[in-house]
């Protein structure tokens, strides 16, 4: 006969192990709708702030008066205006919500027009070009890029970068010129060194050597501005802007801040690009090197189509950051709540005036209500950007596997 | 500084409380007044009120003083809310919020005055402009004109000056900020900024961008003046130049001045709490004047003092 197995101490410990782990995907299912229902109670919030202000008929605000132009003393035409205090009773506040969306846009605009390129042209170059050894110095040093909080960018921006840019102005103009060309033509020239030379230069390490001939374009456009100015311009380059293209220059403008807040975009963008890059399987751009494809060939018609929909999601995160930055427009912008074209005059983004303008104002007064408004607007946006991006993410995750494993 | 992050609420307890065992033992419990003092208001008065706060600890190791700073706004609120008894205001409450307070207690917040303050238009250090009248001040800053300029003027050699950058750039403090409203209606009669009006959101934002641009003038509080900016005089119709300084704020020589308030809670025929008392007794003395005028702001004469301390004493008006 057999001997009846002695009691075993292990279905006592599995069933502890087991509480423990239901224990555990409790709090963090727990964790998990909280983070969602806050999200959810934050968007509640808001929209609760907003409600009484049409609730209410309060006469100094409708849907008209808040969007479309309205007669101002002085003028002939209808301005949009934002100018919310007042001295008297009499006054009536002017509440044109008009330039502060539309500056909250234009700075977006300009600061993923300097970031995107950049952003995508280094994420391209590192997943397909540059060296190993390179890409694993390069990722840190923009997550710290990405770690530098908005106030000293902004901070830099606007008491250093912009008072700078306004007395080297030709020097600046010059500056963006010469660098994305001087870059072709070191790519040009690349190309037409003999093969010895070309070998010591590998196109993996030309985040690298570069760099002197980067160094030598800025000292020469910077040297030679001057010159050119007084040659080209008659010496004032502000005088000339204004005289032939009627454009005012604003010390803070769109082009300064689209520079400070791209700073502050590109990491995000380049770490979701880089990675949607390198997620595209192998074996696709194996398959087009093996039918002949050259490198290049290989990126534009079978890598980057691939990881279009991760580009695209990583551009429009990018997007998101840069509606609801809130320090570097702040600081770098001026805060002028013009509704103009150029780029060489400020703005007043929605988050910059709810930061300035929420303690000033009266708890549950119009003033008050109209910057939940605009919160609320910016809740909107970047919740539908981030869903967008989220959903395309999704969908090119699926794709990848599916590529996988047909290959 | 920067509004919104300002919300400082300042917790001096260690500090006194160290004070408080150290001299303790001298004191006599006797007459000693103690308790935690609470203030909530003005930002820009948030500086004076921590150095009475520590020197009123210093008199009284008992008392300690919680100030939450986040705006002139914020005073009203919570005297009607009853979360304090003081209000720190650098703007004279609206009649909007003293009604609400009237509505709430029945009889009117007292209105103390606790220093006096002045707007100064500054250039940068190298202008050599010295003095603007107002009509000019209208029309370098303003969309309305409303103090009588003929025209608006856009540029420094409409005013005589010659400098490299001949268009001006404005700055100042953000909309809806005590100094933009006092700067409205001193200097432009009431009217509208134009809207290139550069706004930053404190008085130090604004001298640090006028000192680093050379074609640049604006307006800050005059506790912020700093050596890297020129303070430009008023020049009034008789050619006669009224500088800004302490003595000509205090006479009211100078025209761009303004008080700042203390807002107290106090019930007619009633009594302030002890620490209350203290605070105030401390900032209507000499000793507390001069901390006004180490923080930058102009002390209040002793005719003016004397005035705080009857209204004090007489409650709040009727009504």
């Amino acid at each position: 006969m057999i001997d009846p197995l002695p009691p075993k101490p292990v279905p006592r410990r599995q069933r502890l192990r087991r509480g423990r782990d239901r224990l555990a995907t409790a709090l963090i299912t727990a964790g998990g709708i909280g983070v969602v229902v806050a999200v959810m109670a934050i968007g509640v919030f808001l929209a609760l702030e907003v409600v009484p202000l049409f609730l209410a008929e309060d006469p100094q605000v409708s849907w008209r008066g808040l969007w479309l132009p309205q007669p101002i003393e002085g003028h002939e035409l209808p301005q949009h205006r934002w100018q919310p205090d007042t001295l008297t009773a009499e006054e009536s506040p002017r509440y044109g919500m008009a330039p502060l969306v539309w500056g909250t846009l234009k700075a977006a605009f300009w600061a993923l027009l300097f970031a995107v390129p950049l952003a995508l042209g280094a994420a391209v170059h590192s997943a397909t070009f540059m060296s190993r050894r390179l890409r694993t110095r390069l990722k840190p040093t923009l997550e710290l890029m990405e770690a530098l909080p908005g106030v000293v960018i902004g901070f830099v921006a606007g008491l250093v970068l912009a008072p700078w840019v306004e007395r080297h102005l030709a020097g600046a103009f010059s500056l963006v010129a010469v660098l994305p060309l001087g870059m072709l033509l070191a790519g040009l020239l690349w190309s037409r060194l003999p093969a010895s030379l070309a070998q010591r230069l590998p196109p993996g390490w030309a985040g690298l050597w570069l760099m002197p001939w980067l160094a030598l374009l800025v000292i020469l456009s910077l040297w030679l501005s001057p010159w050119l100015e007084a040659r080209v311009f008659g010496g004032d380059l502000r005088g000339w802007l204004e005289a032939a293209l009627g454009l005012d220059y604003a010390s803070r403008n769109a082009l300064i801040v689209g520079l400070a807040m791209g700073f502050a975009v590109i990491p995000g963008i380049y770490a979701l690009a880089e990675d949607a890059l390198s997620g595209v399987p192998p074996s696709l751009g194996e398959g087009a090197q093996a039918l002949g494809a050259t490198r290049w060939q290989t990126l534009w018609k079978v890598v980057l189509p691939a990881a279009g929909p991760g580009i695209f999601s990583a551009v429009m995160i990018g997007a998101g950051r840069a509606v609801g930055e809130t320090m570097i427009v702040l600081m770098a912008s001026g805060n002028t709540a013009l509704m103009t074209l150029s780029p060489l005059e400020g703005m007043r983004s929605m988050a910059a005036s709810i930061a300035i303008e929420l303690p000033e104002a009266a708890p549950g007064g119009t003033h008050y209500r109209l910057l939940f408004l605009a919160a609320l607007l910016l809740f909107v946006f970047t919740f539908l950007v981030n869903t967008l991006a989220e959903l395309v993410r999704m969908r090119l995750r699926h794709r990848y596997r599916r590529l996988g494993r047909g290959a | 500084m920067i509004p919104g992050r300002t919300r400082a609420i300042t917790w001096l307890g260690a500090l006194l409380l160290a004070l408080a065992a150290m001299t303790a033992v001298a004191e006599e419990a006797a007459e000693e007044v103690a308790g935690t003092l609470g203030a909530v208001g003005s930002d820009t008065l948030a500086g004076l009120m921590l150095r009475w706060g520590e020197r009123l600890g210093e008199r009284h190791p008992g008392i300690r003083l919680q100030l939450q700073a986040s705006g002139s706004a914020s005073a009203p609120a919570a005297l009607i809310a009853g979360t304090t008894r003081l209000g720190p205001m650098s703007r004279p409450m609206t009649g909007e919020e003293r009604e609400a307070f009237v509505a709430r207690y029945g009889y009117p917040p007292l209105e103390l005055e606790i220093a006096r303050d002045a707007l100064v238009v500054v250039v940068h250090r190298h202008n050599p402009l010295e003095s603007l009248r107002l009509t000019e001040l209208d029309a370098i800053f303003s969309d309305t004109r409303r103090c009588g300029a003929e025209s608006a003027i856009d540029r420094w050699s409409q005013l005589g000056v010659t400098l490299p950058g001949d268009r001006i750039v404005l700055h100042g403090r953000n909309v809806a900020s005590g100094t933009h409203g006092l700067f409205r209606r001193d200097a432009l009669c009431g009217g509208h900024f134009r809207l290139r009006l550069n706004e930053h959101p404190g008085s130090a934002a604004a001298v640090a961008a006028v000192a680093a641009e050379p074609s640049a003038i604006g307006y800050a509080g005059l506790n912020h003046l700093t050596a890297s900016v020129k303070a430009v005089a008023r020049r009034d119709a008789a050619g006669r130049l009224h500088r800004p300084g302490p003595e000509t704020v205090r006479s009211g020589d100078y025209p761009l001045a303004r008080d700042l308030y203390l807002y107290v809670n106090l019930p007619p025929g009633g009594r302030l709490p002890g620490p209350e008392q203290a605070f105030i007794d401390l900032v209507l003395s000499p000793e507390g004047q001069e901390i006004v005028e180490e923080i930058g702001f102009v002390r209040l004469s002793e005719a003016v003092r004397e005035r705080q301390r009857a209204r004090l004493a007489a409650g709040p008006p009727a009504g």
